[in-house]
């Protein structure tokens, strides 16, 4: 090959999918290995107001404390005797009907921080609020029970800090035909053909020869095994609703990865908040129920656990902007076939006894979440991946 | 001094070097060669950027902000603050690219990793930035010191809530486990005592520091075992006094210019150096005249952090961006955006840089740069950002950084170098011999192409 040559070559970097046509032949035989559990990790970035998702339409403290924002009872979806669910949140009332939907409240951490990118940190490391760690909760999962990257994927194109761990990180894809042409670059392709690859050590050479080897490897076996899945679902046509898309994708082609993170953004509403959070609802439920719906026809949805959080929620009284500030404890949901507890995991949000911000304070530490998940779910050693022992929860 | 040598010396003090100083320098000793590296650094510059905009404003009391008017242009300051803040990023990243007191602006950025601060406000922000920079080669005492009296570090760790009704403990735990001793190395009640010592710390609008008297807490305070009334420069003395100071310094910047993997043996050297007087410059001093610092398994054993790996290409290549945000935009992608710090832990360095996707990037980063390479990855949207801004950069983006590459500087500079020369300019690392067999294979006849490719090979990744 010419110099120049090797050149343009980088430079093309567009869609040549050339596949092999036997992949198609695989099709069916991928049901039969599509066994294992697998968690889907949403977050809704930016703090999204709980209080106006669950709506505690009882209760004065409520609406005194929110007299532009606070959702009137005749516009909400009524669930319990004084829980609703707001009224953009149809299609997952319809979930939570089905017996698929736990929402836990009040779960937050001691001395919550109000930075998002601080508390997204702790969400992520599932660290404690003055330590800092920089692998992912989920990373050190890939650590000791993986083998792959694509052990744990993350549905955009730059890896979250919660999938990195010491040895092993997942990877980040949103389109696998691009992820895989990045590893077909000359640099990429023709420097790694070359490798004989047993003289490999274990200095920084090496570990980045390994990563690139590891990388190809991951990124040819996402895209060559989820093209042999193309959804009959009609996902609504938002960038959430691409990423749960292709998310599906992952699971019904019977992609061998357990865990798979997705960032919805939008949720930091200080100001005219009544809008956008009803926009970014309707995007959320009706993305999720679409989602579902695509893993229950394919028979997967009985695998799969979807957790939902946000780095923080938000302060009960309103501000000057008709918007909220950020807050503490917020509801998370979880949605699953085989809840133990459907509905209402625990007690309402306790509106009287704020903290010194005026913030609902947290009764579930997000860690036994977690904990129960890794347990129960995944059933691998919880206590050896989050450092320390928490008490679990009987959602699954 | 031996040209492989000099060029260690100054990928580490320095992000690489040119064929000329590499030619004038091979004459001289290494004494020589140390001192004139520092003696190039003597003379500082303040980093600016224009903030004239802000001057009025930023000059008054706090009881002058009160009326309406002054509330609004505190919000426009805001809005104005977030834009100056990429225009400084850009400008520490042309700094780091063309000064020529490499040392100084390489401390500046690896105190910068130390004392690790965030702040939106780019007038504190500009200031904090050039305390770093004019104490890099100081003595170490005054830098923390004026770090602890440092408007964005107040705000950054809360130290201005901290006043004697109710002391807030954040920037005394920080200043001990993140800035000078390492967690382990200090009790829950020498962070009590050191909080209310720096109670009352404050700063007036335009940054400089001065203490509320009233609210600084006056009483007796144990700290490490000693009694007084003392205030927040005694508190950081008597740290100073603690020889793990020094220690957690020296590991800290001997992974950082030597090797990612401590030797306890030479850290206790540089530890003992530094802890007769805390005077940095000496201590680099001593560093880089050091045999071990030139032994073969430091050459080479480092990956290059995000930053590193830009401003290498740019001096080799100068690069102009058509839009600052894409510099910021390739930042991102990489793991590290300069005044961006993921908390106040600072960046972890080294074998954390590199995730599948980093690496994908950072290797097809010189032909992103200089050969008009498509970037099919999208960057993340902020945590504040609303619904369409978060996801605004993946849609219909068009997939080139724009730039203008001064090649004809490149061809003038390397006009009479060998290719094998320039491959042993820009890789330190020794090459893998697979990748050296492919290579050689490769017909040779571009300088310009062939600098991209040595650019695009794992090797290149380290310094």
């Amino acid at each position: 090959m010419k110099r120049r040559d090797f050149i343009k070559h980088a430079t093309l970097v567009s869609s040549l999918c050339l596949v092999p046509s036997f992949v198609k032949a695989f099709e069916s035989v991928t049901s039969q290995v599509m066994g294992h559990k697998k968690l889907v990790i949403i977050q809704l970035a930016g703090g999204n107001d709980g209080l106006n998702t669950i709506i505690p339409y009882t209760n004065d403290i409520y609406y005194k404390n929110r007299p532009q924002i606070a959702i009137p009872k005749q516009q909400l979806i009524k669930v319990t005797d004084d829980l609703g669910f707001h009224n953009k949140l149809l299609p997952l009332k319809r979930i939570y009907d089905k017996g698929y939907l736990t929402v836990i409240n009040n779960v937050g951490y001691p001395n919550p921080n109000r930075s998002h990118f601080r508390s997204t940190d702790i969400w992520q490391t599932a660290s404690d609020h003055n330590e800092y760690l920089t692998t992912g909760w989920m990373g050190r999962y890939l650590d000791l029970y993986e083998k792959h990257n694509y052990g744990g994927i993350e549905i955009d194109d730059s890896l979250s800090l919660i999938l990195k761990g010491e040895k092993l990180n997942g990877i980040a894809t949103k389109n696998p035909a691009i992820l895989y042409n990045n590893t077909r670059t000359p640099y990429f392709e023709r420097i790694l053909a070359s490798q004989t690859d047993t003289h490999l050590s274990e200095h920084n050479l090496g570990y980045l020869y390994k990563t690139m080897i590891a990388a190809k490897s991951s990124a040819k076996y996402i895209y060559e095994t989820s093209r042999t899945f193309k959804t009959s679902q009609e996902y609504p046509n938002n960038p959430f609703g691409n990423q749960l898309k292709t998310t599906a994708e992952f699971i019904n082609s019977g992609l061998h990865s357990k865990v798979y993170y997705v960032s919805m953004g939008g949720f930091d509403t200080h100001a005219g908040q009544l809008n956008k959070q009803s926009r970014l609802l309707d995007v959320f439920s009706s993305g999720i129920e679409v989602f579902i719906e695509d893993l229950e026809q394919n028979n997967t949805f009985k695998d799969t656990l979807i957790l939902t959080f946000s780095e923080f929620g938000r302060r009960l009284k309103q501000n000057a902007a008709i918007g909220t500030d950020h807050g503490a404890a917020n509801n998370i949901f979880i949605i699953g076939k085989h809840l133990n507890k459907p509905g209402f995991y625990n007690e309402d949000p306790d509106l009287l006894h704020l903290d010194t911000n005026g913030d609902v304070q947290y009764s579930i530490d997000f860690r036994s979440v977690y904990a129960t998940i890794l347990d129960r779910w995944l059933e691998v050693n919880d206590q050896s991946i989050l450092n320390k022992s928490f008490s679990k929860l009987k959602f699954i | 001094m031996k040209a492989r040598h000099i060029q260690h010396l100054y990928f580490r003090a320095g992000f690489g070097i040119e064929t000329q100083t590499l030619e004038s320098l091979s004459l001289k000793s290494r004494h020589e060669v140390v001192r004139q590296l520092i003696k190039d650094s003597s003379n500082v510059e303040h980093l600016r950027i224009d903030l004239s905009e802000l001057e009025a404003l930023m000059n008054l009391e706090y009881r002058q902000l009160k009326n309406r008017e002054t509330t609004k242009s505190v919000k426009a300051l805001v809005t104005k603050s977030q834009k100056k803040l990429i225009n400084f990023n850009v400008a520490w990243i042309e700094r780091l690219t063309t000064s020529n007191a490499v040392l100084a602006e390489k401390m500046t950025l690896f105190w910068a990793n130390v004392f690790v601060c965030r702040d939106n406000n780019i007038w504190y922000m500009q200031r904090y930035n050039n305390l770093l920079r004019s104490n890099a080669l100081g003595n170490f005492r005054d830098l923390v010191k004026e770090v602890a009296q440092s408007a964005s570090m107040s705000k950054y760790l809360n130290n201005r809530q901290n006043v004697k009704e109710s002391p807030n403990e954040n920037f005394a735990r920080e200043l001990m486990e993140l800035f000078t001793l390492g967690i382990g190395n200090y009790t829950e009640n020498d962070i009590k005592e050191a909080a209310r010592a720096f109670t009352g710390w404050s700063f007036r609008l335009n940054g400089d520091f001065f203490l509320r008297r009233f609210k600084h807490d006056n009483g007796e305070k144990q700290f490490f075992g000693k009694t007084g009334n003392f205030n927040g420069e005694d508190i950081i003395d008597i740290i100073l006094e603690q020889k793990q100071c020094a220690r957690f310094i020296c590991e800290k910047l001997y992974r950082y210019f030597v090797n990612p993997v401590k030797d306890i043996d030479h850290v206790e050297e540089l530890t003992n150096i530094f802890y007769a007087d805390y005077d940095i410059k000496n201590l680099m001093e001593y560093l880089f005249t050091r045999g071990w610092f030139y032994e073969e398994k430091n050459i080479g054993a480092k990956i290059k952090s995000p930053i590193e790996l830009l401003v290498g290409i740019h001096k080799v290549v100068p690069v102009a961006y058509h839009q600052k945000q894409q510099l910021i935009y390739l930042q991102k992608l990489m793991g590290q955006v300069l005044l961006y710090p993921p908390n106040v832990a600072g960046w972890k360095g080294d074998k954390s840089w590199i995730d599948p996707n980093t690496l994908m990037l950072r290797l097809k980063l010189a032909s992103i740069l200089l050969n008009d390479a498509i970037i099919d990855m999208d960057v993340k949207g902020e945590l504040e950002d609303d619904f369409e801004d978060f996801y605004r950069e993946k849609a219909n983006r068009k997939r080139f950084i724009k730039t203008t590459k001064s090649w004809g500087i490149f061809d003038s500079k390397y006009e009479g170098v060998s290719f094998e020369a320039l491959k042993d300019l820009l890789i330190i690392a020794s090459v893998d011999k697979d990748t050296e067999h492919f290579m050689s294979s490769l017909e040779v006849s571009d300088k310009r192409a062939y600098c991209i490719q040595l650019m695009s090979i794992p090797e290149y990744q380290l310094c």
